[in-house]
């Protein structure tokens, strides 16, 4: 009896270590597909076959060197059909809901991927019903394959474009930027002042450690006449003229042009059009310290930058 | 038009900036075209020329002369250096040799977005200054680089026809 319940204890035992292992191994397998599928993102998101003409790559827009905006006011799509609103940057874009400057419902990565590749106000990448034809085109090649049934294990058909859109959401979810000087804690005495300013008239809206309150505002008054109405877009609604998501402030010093239509060519045009006026001095500061929130380390990454190797060639 | 020509505002690039950014295109409606004078005046003019694949098969991109370039698909053109904007595997690229006898400024006009790039024996040179072509002239975009005296390969990618016209010409 003694001797069975031994037995059965051991079973037990035996059982639940059975248990605790398959839980590791399957955690590690998880995390092994998360990090394909990061890889996968990352080769994706400069991938020009996501667009019509095969011209247009995430990354053509989004540079890393200018924080993963682009330096134009606006940009042209595949069909030359001229861009709404400026290129917003992706720092931390992973902790952003909502994502864009005047769509409340893109709450998600996964949805806003599907803007540019699928839009068509503006056409930015043309491939609105042509998803299946991304598919085919990453289909044609092996390593793709591969990547895809690493990121996507258990799948049938792993390629196609939910999972493209899947998989570029965790590459962007990994493009973090926290190495500032204003991160690190090393502000400049000018940039301490220029912070005192800043937080009286501009952080109840650049809020947080993104600098954004992911809210919508308009500063002045209703302008029907405007081309871009902003938040009514969407909602209709009259309160909603003009208004626009507050922009964060990370890496702000790369990613001019600035203001939703990139209409503002520098950060002292942009600080004026909130209706400021600063002495001289005050001005300096504030700039000294929008200086101080620039990532150098994140703007030249190597884990974000255009990958040169897949599946162990050289690409 | 020769004036107007000079009014068009090229955008300094900052320092490091690379070869061929684009930017937004808010162009008048045109009825017809116009064709460019000064420096781009031979922009109407182009002869035909089939890109290289390689640097070593690259034909000659003459200074001061439009060429009409036939491309290749991209997957066939191997570059001397990978251009920061690949292009897709539907798009279009090849290989252009330019010999800069006389060291300067050189703009290099083209009828589309695509990427270039020059690339000499000391890797790519950085731009310093790009913007659109006057209007209604249909030059897309273009770039202008300081260039030494020497042999270069000039690196298009990304473009999205199998065709495009490429001018380089000596700024004053």
């Amino acid at each position: 009896m003694k001797r069975r319940g031994s037995l059965a204890a051991l079973a037990v035992f035996a059982l639940g270590a059975t248990g605790i292992v398959s839980e590791r191994v399957r955690a590690a397998n998880n995390a092994n597909a998360t990090t394909a599928r990061i890889e996968l993102g990352r080769r994706l998101f400069y991938d020009a076959d996501l667009s019509q003409d095969g011209t247009m790559a995430c990354a053509t827009c989004h540079e890393q060197r200018h924080g993963f905006a682009d330096g134009n006011r606006t940009h042209p799509g595949v069909t030359n059909e001229a861009g709404r609103r400026n290129v917003p940057g992706l720092a931390n874009v992973g902790e952003f809901s909502p994502l864009t400057s005047a769509d409340p419902r893109l709450t998600t990565l996964e949805a806003q991927v599907s803007v540019p590749v699928l839009g068509t106000h503006p056409v930015e990448m043309g491939m609105a019903g042509r998803e299946a034809e991304i598919a085919r085109r990453l289909g044609r090649d092996a390593c793709y394959r591969r990547m895809f049934a690493a990121a996507f294990p258990g799948t049938a058909d792993p390629i196609g474009y939910a999972n493209v859109v899947r998989a570029i959401a965790a590459f962007e979810r990994t493009l973090a930027s926290h190495g500032s000087a204003y991160d690190h804690d090393a502000l400049s005495a000018d940039a301490r002042a220029g912070q005192e300013t800043f937080r009286r008239d501009c952080a109840a809206c650049h809020a947080g450690k993104n600098f954004t309150d992911l809210a919508f505002h308009r500063l002045g008054a209703i302008d029907p006449a405007a081309a871009d109405q902003g938040l009514f877009e969407v909602t209709a609604h009259e309160e909603d003229r003009g208004k626009f998501r507050t922009p964060p402030l990370r890496n702000l010093s790369v990613t001019a042009p600035y203001w939703h239509d990139g209409s503002m060519p520098t950060a002292r045009d942009a600080i004026a059009r909130h209706g400021f006026v600063y002495p001289p001095e005050t001005m300096r500061r504030l700039e000294v310290l929008l200086d101080a929130l620039t990532d150098h380390d994140f703007l030249s990454n190597p884990a974000f930058a255009l990958p040169a190797t897949a599946c162990g060639r050289q690409l | 038009m020769y004036r107007s020509i000079i009014m068009i505002v090229l955008i300094a690039a900052s320092a490091g900036a690379p070869a061929a950014e684009e930017m937004s295109t808010t162009k008048p409606a045109c009825i017809t075209n116009v064709a460019p004078s000064g420096e781009l005046a031979p922009w109407v003019n182009p002869v035909p020329a089939k890109a290289g694949s390689e640097a070593a098969n690259a034909p000659l991109l003459s200074v001061g002369k439009a060429t009409s370039v036939t491309l290749l698909p991209t997957p066939d053109v191997h570059y001397a250096l990978r251009p920061e904007k690949p292009g897709g595997s539907v798009s279009y690229g090849g290989l252009l040799a330019l010999d800069v006898a006389q060291a300067g400024t050189y703009r290099i006009a083209l009828n589309s977005a695509a990427w270039i790039d020059i690339v000499g024996k000391d890797g790519a040179l950085r731009s310093v200054a790009h913007g659109h072509g006057p209007d209604c002239t249909g030059i897309r975009k273009m770039v202008d680089y300081v260039v030494p005296a020497g042999r270069y390969t000039l690196q298009i990618s990304a473009n999205g026809a199998a065709q495009i016209t490429v001018l380089a010409v000596p700024m004053k």
